[in-house]
């Protein structure tokens, strides 16, 4: 539990503060074809999903769910190049409300995305989050229907519904462009990145991987397989 | 008030202050989530929740003559166990006060069809009637207090009877300890008029749609006195219908029947055979509707008891209770709500030799108070009450309170 606080934190803090932290090639390098950071997050052990409380209150079973996905990870890189954060081009995400489950459970974006969070369901949702990063409360809203919320700040934010409990997401908000939510198989790639060497972190449910070194040339790539848990 | 309330009380008092006091260093680490074995098959979760307030000297939140809802420390745990599609086992364990464990419920959930939301639920199970009864845990309800049909003691009880309608009017307001002359004459506390506070054993069947659900149960005791062993041989009979006929609009319709007086009181009053005779008939109409950031609820319950008619003035017709009351909560920023509740509990008249009454002396409470989420599963709630009462020596009770409650 320590060290998946310690991770966390660190992220936080690393996100948070990414525009002071080091830079490498000078501003403008990111216009020219820059490099890929491939490879691979394997997990050793699948976070469990969030089981529903066992409440006894109910007069009948409660109705069958999805079970999130929670073999996606976030791979991203520690520092980021000058230049980066004027690039972003934040745009707007989606994470929908489906069969008692956020859809994806896992969303990666820039900061000022603009995220939609649909109702697909029949019954109400109730989008919230506490994070320091973003503290929001959508409120009940039925099938059909949307709301937004845009993210400025950079950060881990932990999404919820306040009618069931069961139901989490994770949003991390980033700095910069130079991240990538792995695949089916775990496969990730970061793409357009300007020569020079670079941190990489791997992220999954919580859990961070130690700062990976990774150098980059001018249209070359980068293997970077990772371990967590 | 027994011996050693006091240094229970200084216990659970305590124990809450620790978990305050840990709550700024350690906010972030408090598990959130149930804890799971076996691949999902056992879950665990827990719900704790300590309420302060000043001594409640008329009685009006008290549940029986030891235990107030505003001054207590109530630790559930509550547990299920899956055994394939079609069977699972849930209980919940209940201490208050630091006291010793209680089952509060254990039962046998089946699910006959797998395709088919219908379920049978056999055991200590959940109620039927209403619909506050099965939303009691601190993280569901709002405010502090109870709804005065959940927790109000009334003067009646199911083991001593008032031989007379002036005894029962001597008795006006003082539910908390009651005493009659008829069959068990130790002092002891009356009965509210649904139960909030135990559940009931017996048999129960549930059928769900998206627009309907219904729900019909035959168990040993009362809503306003559940068993977990018949005391009169007699079986209540409770059904309820919920329709749902737009997101976010919840009208409810519940009706219960069965003998409430022990074999003992019973045949005390009337000799034997006439235990079935004397029943509690409730009907009850509730509706839950919430939207963006409100939820309203409205419920309304009205309960006959039927008791002996033993000497003049003569208790005629059945004592009727009318509990109506109104609730809502609108969130104000993101983890902060406020909330009021608005209460009334009536009865009906009776004829004694110098003057005509309720039965009981009716209550109303106006609560209102909000919370705050110190993280998801940390919730610091604080009200205050006003209680009024057409009787008793206490009529009138202004109650601060507040209340810290963990779930995972």
């Amino acid at each position: 539990m320590r060290a998946l606080l310690l991770s966390v934190a660190s992220l936080v803090s690393f996100v948070s503060f990414v525009p002071l932290v080091s830079f490498f090639p000078p501003a403008g390098v990111l216009a020219a074809g820059g490099g890929t950071i491939r490879g691979r997050v394997e997990l050793r052990r699948v976070a469990p999903p969030v089981e529903r409380r066992p409440t006894v209150s109910e007069l009948g079973a409660p109705a069958a769910r999805d079970v999130s996905d929670r073999l996606r990870s976030v791979v991203y890189l520690e520092s980021a190049p000058r230049g980066a954060f004027e690039q972003s081009r934040p745009g707007r995400a989606v994470l929908n409300q489906r069969e008692e489950r956020f859809v994806p459970h896992v969303l990666a974006i820039t900061a000022g995305t603009i995220v939609d969070f649909p109702n697909s369901d029949r019954i109400y949702h109730n989008v919230f989050s506490l994070s320091k990063a973003a503290r929001f409360d959508l409120g009940r809203y039925a099938a059909g229907h949307s709301e937004s919320r845009r993210f400025d700040q950079p950060g881990i934010v932990r999404v919820f519904c306040d009618i069931h409990s069961h139901m989490n997401a994770f949003v991390l908000v980033f700095s910069h462009p130079f991240f990538a939510v792995t695949d089916d198989e775990g496969r990730y790639r970061i793409e357009n990145v300007p020569a020079g060497t670079y941190s990489v972190i791997a992220w999954n449910e919580g859990v961070s991987s130690e700062p990976r070194p990774a150098t980059i040339s001018d249209g070359g790539a980068a293997e970077l397989d990772f371990t967590l848990r | 008030m027994k011996p050693g309330t006091t240094k229970t009380k200084w216990k659970a008092i305590a124990c809450a202050l620790a978990l305050c006091g840990s709550v700024p260093a350690r906010a972030q680490t408090l598990p959130s989530e149930p804890i799971v074995f076996a691949d999902g098959r056992v879950t665990f979760g827990g719900d704790v929740s300590a309420s302060f307030a000043p001594k409640d000297t008329g009685y009006f939140n008290y549940t029986d003559y030891q235990h107030s809802a505003l001054r207590l420390l109530r630790i559930d745990f509550t547990g299920s166990l899956k055994a394939g599609d079609h069977l699972a086992v849930l209980g919940e364990v209940r201490s208050e006060n630091v006291g010793s464990p209680r089952p509060y419920a254990l039962f046998l959930r089946i699910r006959p069809w797998t395709a088919r939301q219908f379920d049978i639920q056999v055991g200590r199970v959940p109620p039927t009637f209403g619909a506050f009864a099965r939303r009691t845990y601190a993280a569901d309800n709002p405010l502090i207090g109870y709804p005065l049909a959940y927790q109000y003691l009334t003067s009646l009880r199911p083991d001593s009877l008032p031989g007379s309608a002036d005894e029962l009017l001597r008795m006006r307001g003082r539910g908390w300890l009651s005493s009659f002359s008829l069959a068990n004459p130790t002092p002891d506390h009356g009965l509210p008029v649904a139960s909030a506070f135990s559940w009931d054993t017996g048999v129960q069947m549930h059928v769900t749609s998206d627009f309907i659900e219904a729900t019909a149960s035959v168990t040993a005791g009362t809503i306003s006195d559940p068993l977990v062993t018949d005391d009169n041989s007699g079986k209540q009979i409770a059904g309820r219908v919920a329709v749902r006929p737009i997101v976010g609009l919840i009208l409810g319709a519940s009706a219960a029947r069965g003998p409430f007086l022990t074999e003992t009181a019973s045949q005390s009053a009337m000799g034997e055979g006439r235990n079935g005779d004397f029943t509690q008939t409730a009907w009850g109409g509730d509706l839950e509707y919430s939207r963006g950031y409100y939820l309203v609820r409205f419920e309304t319950i009205v309960s006959d008891w039927t008791v002996p008619a033993v000497r003049a003035p003569l208790i005629d017709g059945p004592l009727r209770a009318l509990a109506t009351s109104v609730e809502g909560r609108y969130k104000i920023a993101p983890g902060l709500y406020a909330a009021a509740r608005l209460d009334h509990l009536g009865f009906s008249e009776i004829v004694g030799t110098a003057r005509r009454d309720t039965w009981d002396a009716p209550v109303t409470r106006l609560e209102i108070g909000g919370g705050y989420s110190i993280q998801r599963n940390l919730i610091f709630k604080v009200s205050y009450q006003h209680n009024t009462r057409e009787g008793g020596r206490v009529r009138t009770l202004n109650l601060p309170a507040a209340q810290l409650v963990f779930w995972f």
